[in-house]
């Protein structure tokens, strides 16, 4: 194996009630590109904070050339040549693309004159390098999404950065834009320059990545191994611990029972576009699409969070103008079990019996709204049992639970309120593989007890193993339908097709 | 931490648990501000003459009944995560609404008392809905509303008091109940229950603390948002008005500056109550004992310090030290706290 | 194409430059007096001093903070200022000195507190106004200082050229000091980087306990030298100087286009922001209005400031989309 750049041992981080890594290692040689790969809630945002100062390394060990290291914040590791495209976007709106670039180094001091001429040159320099075109001098808010994403890269190239980490650098890129960045790597491959991929798109990651490691729950599931001899199937397998089997469940038809919720032809304001959908009693529509495929912007308009523009939406056989959360809620029987547990499903310093009870209060509200705590939790309590929470009690505060134990109590808000149409977006972000089987189980009970459930996930496996029928998504339109008959390869195969436009394969 | 065992729902934690002792009562801040309240108390009587007098008792009440219903009506618009910089404004302009109205038309008091509350209203539902239609933060509305309903209330008023109002109004200012009680106190202790009934067992007050503490998550569970943080402005202005009738109680008359340039002389007590008494800023998490308990400290340390011949001036410059000293050691407690759930 | 005219259009000051232009053109016409020399030389020390109060909050504002304390600051280097003079006897220019100083530090200490606590920057700056506040009532109790030298007497009351006040060479200099100084040195630009983004500021390294600090010091200089400027031109030091700073002080830069999350101000915008809040006043009195309707325009103009600024963005947020 070639030299050895930079070394992580036994690294662990831990967070209030969660243990975020643990004795996790890393080897990343000079000149190759190393893919960090694990499920949503592995660690790997976690490791990258902890190689790129943002937290402070307080368990195991970095080595850098050999040399032990400790970096006390960001600058410290951009200083020592380690740059990082984090996921979230971190420009600066209204600065220049130059500026935002150059942000490291507008002056010696904080009283040096910042020379916009010199900036403006240097940043086009790099821009040249990526064939980004774009001028220097403009405000980085009037660019695309994938520009703004190239600028990232720009600025830790142009920190001359020796390892450089990127966190779903083509999350929001075009194919074409896609080539072109795999391009560059592999030039700055070549130039000794050693790239740590992370990406959920493991056709890009068998593509361009020279060595792999995989975390699983926080720990190593592989260590470094070379990419050579490994598939798709072998990357999945250390990634959820197991290869993409499917539960032997039957295959369940339920297009003969009653349209739950149809929509026909709807449109609406953030740009859907004839959208045809039928939910039936007790079924379980999967819809797929790509990251930005318009799939949890269309369940927040079905639920009033944003207004529909077109079409017709009819739950149980009426036609439903839904106008606000409260009113999908009281009066269709609809909720949205949201895939941003922490901003929009939970109310993360309350406590599990708040949280719980939130959606239940104004259908158990007395004279002058007056609650009896007993009440709530009468209600609340037959869903926290049946989802098995763990909780010391009803009034731990829901932010110190486990992620896993965080879901339970989000889908629990809606089982407690009763609802008879469930939407649940990515059902298992940031939950252990064993709450995630058990949450399985209990979303096709919930079908098999005719809650119709919509479900909205871009865990392939997880799609086939609980959707009826699977619509999928493109564009913020849907591409097509197929029933699931919980072959893996056939459906996979199907789905990207439709994603890609190739119908005639469609089932 | 405590084990995760599975479900011992409904159970209440074992008391004797060193987790209850540092989370729960002993370690809030309600137990040290009442634990200050009794040191100063005592330190006071034994260094001062009159402390402890049934006079100083009385006047003491009637001035902790304004500061906690001042207090109040910060801490409830605290709580869906915005402030009221205006509370001040409110509450002079409600309490001139009704000096006007019951000179003018002769209205008895308790019509007197309902005009003011209902201007207060109106007022809070003004800035309510200006912040939740234009999306702008409650700090500049409130800014700007503050100056337009104090530059409004003196043009209208000339700056004049009125002074003939019912004389109930001033004998219930200087109603004094064995000897020592100002029933003003009772009026703030009672509008304390009504809060915590509010909060604790209603699906109003419980909404106002969802949608404080989380309004994204609490509007995809369903709750109206707005309707709940207008509602929340509402009762800031209500609790103004109320604060200001009180404080006409007192003088006996509706003066335009007694809450001083823009009302800005309530800023200062109307934010160090709640945060002394552990509200959150950022909303979502209320405690409306904590608010009573540190509107009571702050007006006890006011009033011992003046009868330390401490004076008057230097009085404020310390409620600015003691508003630095509570945020600094609520920061060190909840770091503290922090530190011991990662460390477990 | 775009036009000079639909460019300009777009800008913070452009708003604001067409209602003073109007306005000056309407009252000049009812009522000829408020184009005389005397009213313009006290319309511009007015907007001198006016304008770096203004400057005071907008630098802040700039971070994406507020600070409450900008007129206590002002009001208590007044007092010390004036008081250093008569009770100390220590002559004018070193008297300043001091007096900047002490604002200096006044800030400094903010924004020490601010970004080593992290608590909002609201309630450290309402804890120091009380505290400073209590300083100067405490120090003065209540009474104003008298003994303040002739030459800083006509420096605030007499003109350099024309009807050009002196007090409009502190009140530029500071205007175009900040303009360079958030245009082209680092630290500016550190200043609007944090405002406009202090996640992706700290990950570029951008110290953000180094930007805050800095910042609430400008903010507690520029708040110190109007409360000297405001002794020169009241020829007292009255305790009461600062107190009605609040208002004023966030009104002109909203005026001028400041976006109040941070990341964006505008020193001509809010320039212009004090030339309209300083014609509506001197207008007022000219036409013998009830002075405190004063309170009431200055709520509204913030209302609208904000309301058109919201309006802005909305703008320039459906036009990036529609580009994208």
């Amino acid at each position: 194996m070639s030299e050895v750049v930079l070394q992580a041992r036994a690294i662990g981080k831990s967070f209030p009630g969660v243990r975020a890594l643990d004795k996790v290692d890393l080897t990343l040689a000079k000149g190759s590109i190393h893919a960090l790969l694990g499920e949503n809630g592995a660690g790997k945002s976690t490791l990258i904070k902890l190689l790129t100062g943002v937290h402070r390394l307080e368990e195991g060990e970095l080595l850098l050339d050999g040399k032990s290291v400790q970096f006390d914040d960001p600058h410290a590791a951009i200083a020592a040549g380690i740059g990082v495209v984090h996921q979230e976007r971190n420009l600066i709106p209204r600065f220049s693309v130059a500026e935002n670039i150059m942000l490291e180094r507008l002056g010696p001091s904080v009283l040096s004159r910042v020379d916009q001429a010199t900036l403006r040159a240097e940043a086009k320099r790099w821009l040249d390098l990526l064939e980004l075109d774009v001028n220097p001098a403009t405000p980085v808010m009037r660019l695309s999404a994938a520009k703004m994403q190239l600028v990232e890269i720009a600025k830790a190239l142009s920190l001359r950065s020796r390892v450089l980490l990127m966190d779903e650098p083509t999350a929001s890129l075009t194919p074409h834009e896609t080539e072109h960045l795999f391009t560059l790597l592999q030039r700055l491959k070549r130039d000794g320059v050693t790239i740590v991929f992370v990406s959920h798109k493991l056709e890009e990651v068998l593509q361009i990545c020279d060595s792999v490691t995989v975390l699983r729950d926080g720990r190593n599931a592989c260590q470094s191994q070379p990419m050579t001899g490994m598939g798709r199937q072998d990357l999945v397998r250390l990634m959820i611990g197991r290869a993409e089997q499917i539960p032997a469940w039957e295959t369940r038809d339920r297009t003969t029972a009653p349209v739950a919720l149809q929509l026909d032809k709807v449109s609406t304001s953030l740009g859907h576009q004839d959208i045809d959908l039928t939910l039936h009693r007790g079924e379980i529509l999967g819809l797929y699409g790509l990251v930005g495929a318009g799939r949890s912007e269309l369940a927040k308009c079905l639920i009033g969070l944003f207004p529909l523009t077109g079409g017709k939406v009819t739950i149980d056989g009426q036609p439903a103008a839904i106008g606000s959360v409260a009113e999908a809620l009281n009066r269709f029987g609809l909720g949205y079990v949201s895939e941003d547990r922490k901003q929009e499903g939970l109310v993360l310093a309350h406590s599990v019996l708040d949280n719980a009870g939130i959606a239940v209060w104004s259908k158990l509200a007395g004279f002058l709204g007056f609650l009896k705590n007993g009440q709530i939790r009468e209600r609340v309590l037959p869903a926290i049992e049946r989802l098995e929470v763990k909780t010391p009690s009803l009034a731990q505060q829901v932010g110190l639970l486990s992620g896993g134990n965080q879901q339970k109590v989000s889908v629990a808000k809606w089982l407690a309120a009763g609802v008879r149409i469930l939407i649940i977006d990515e059902p298992s972000v940031g939950i252990d593989i064993k709450t995630k089987a058990y949450l399985h189980e209990l979303i096709r009970a919930l079908a098999d007890d005719g809650t119709s459930v919509l479900l909205i996930t871009s865990d392939m496996p997880e799609m086939i193993t609980l959707a009826d029928r699977i619509a999928v998504m493109d564009g913020y339109r849907l591409t097509g339908t197929l029933v699931n008959d919980r072959d893996y390869p056939r459906m996979s195969q199907g789905i990207m097709n439709l994603i890609h436009g190739e119908e005639q394969d469609a089932a | 931490m405590q084990p995760a065992s599975s479900l011992p729902l409904g159970q209440p934690r074992s008391a004797g648990s060193p987790s209850f002792v540092r989370a729960g009562f002993l370690g809030g801040n309600e137990f040290g501000l009442i634990v200050l309240i009794v040191v100063f108390a005592t330190l006071f009587t034994l260094a001062t003459k009159g402390f402890a007098s049934p006079f100083n008792l009385f006047t003491l009440g009637r001035t902790m009944g304004i500061d906690i219903l001042i207090g109040f009506s910060m801490m409830v618009v605290i709580v869906s995560g915005g402030l009221n910089l205006a509370v001040g404004a409110i509450g002079v302009c409600a309490v001139m609404a009704a000096g006007w109205a019951m000179e003018t038309f002769g209205l008895p008091w308790p019509l007197g008392l309902a005009v003011c509350l209902l201007v207060g209203a109106a007022l809070g539902a003004v800035n309510g809905e200006a912040i939740v239609r234009s999306g702008v933060h409650s700090f500049i509305i409130t800014l700007a509303t503050m100056s337009i309903f104090f530059g409004g209330m003196v043009f209208l008023s000339r700056a004049e008091a009125f002074r003939e109002l019912p004389p109930a109004i001033a004998a219930f200012g200087k109603l004094r109940l064995m000897g020592f009680l100002s029933p003003l106190l009772l009026v703030a202790v009672a509008t304390a229950l009504v809060l915590g009934w509010l909060y604790r067992f209603t699906s109003l007050g419980r909404r106002m603390l969802a949608a404080g503490a989380s309004p994204k998550a609490a509007e995809v569970s369903g709750i109206r948002v707005d309707r709940t943080i207008v509602g929340c402005h509402i009762l800031s202005g209500v609790l103004a008005a109320l604060a200001g009738a009180m404080l006409t109680a007192r003088h006996g008359a509706a003066i335009p500056s007694m809450a001083g340039h823009l009302g800005q002389d309530w800023l200062l007590p109307a934010f160090l109550a709640p945060v002394l008494g552990g509200t959150l800023l950022t909303g979502g998490k209320v405690s409306v004992l904590g608010t009573l308990l540190g509107a009571m400290l702050v007006s006890m340390l006011t009033n011992g310090l003046l009868l330390l011949r401490v004076g008057e001036f230097w009085v404020q410059a310390f409620l600015g030290l003691l508003l630095l000293t509570a945020v600094l050691l609520d920061l060190g407690r909840r770091r503290l706290l922090a530190r011991h759930r990662i460390a477990v | 194409m775009q036009s000079m005219l639909g460019k300009a259009a777009n800008t913070d000051w452009f708003g604001p430059l067409v209602v003073v232009i109007a306005a000056v053109v309407v009252i000049g016409a009812i009522e000829p007096t408020f184009l005389s020399a005397f009213n313009i030389q006290v319309l511009l020390s007015a907007i001198a001093v006016n304008l770096v109060i203004a400057l005071a909050q907008m630098i802040i504002i700039a971070i994406g903070q507020m600070n409450l304390s900008v007129g206590a600051i002002g009001g208590l280097v007044a007092i010390a200022f004036a008081g250093m003079m008569e009770v100390w006897g220590i002559p004018a220019p070193l008297a300043l000195v001091l007096a900047l100083a002490i604002g200096l530090a006044g800030g400094l200490a903010n924004g020490f507190i601010v970004a080593k606590t992290g608590i909002s920057a609201f309630i450290i700056t309402l804890a120091s106004l009380s505290f400073f506040k209590g300083l100067n009532l405490g120090i003065t109790e209540a009474q104003p200082f008298y003994g303040v030298p002739d030459a800083v007497k006509a420096f605030g009351n007499t003109n350099m050229i024309g009807p050009i006040p002196w007090l409009v060479l502190p009140a530029a200099i500071a205007g175009l000091g900040i303009w360079y100084l958030l245009a082209k040195l680092r630290i500016g630009r550190q200043i609007l980087a944090v405002g406009g983004n202090p996640h992706a500021a700290e990950l570029s390294g951008i110290s953000i306990f180094q930007t805050t600090v800095w910042a609430h010091g400008l903010s507690g200089l520029l708040a110190a030298l109007g409360g000297v400027m405001v002794v020169a031109r009241l020829q007292i030091g009255q305790p009461s100087i600062g107190d009605d700073w609040l208002i004023l002080s966030f009104a002109a830069p909203v005026i001028g286009g400041a976006v109040l999350a941070g990341g964006h101000v505008s020193v001509a915008g809010t320039a212009l922001g004090v030339v309209v809040v300083a014609i509506i006043t001197q207008s007022l009195v000219l036409f013998h209005i009830d002075p405190f309707v004063v309170q009431v325009v200055l709520g509204a103009l913030i209302l609208w400031a904000v309301g058109i600024n919201r309006w802005r963005e909305v703008r320039v947020e459906r036009r990036l989309r529609g580009a994208s």
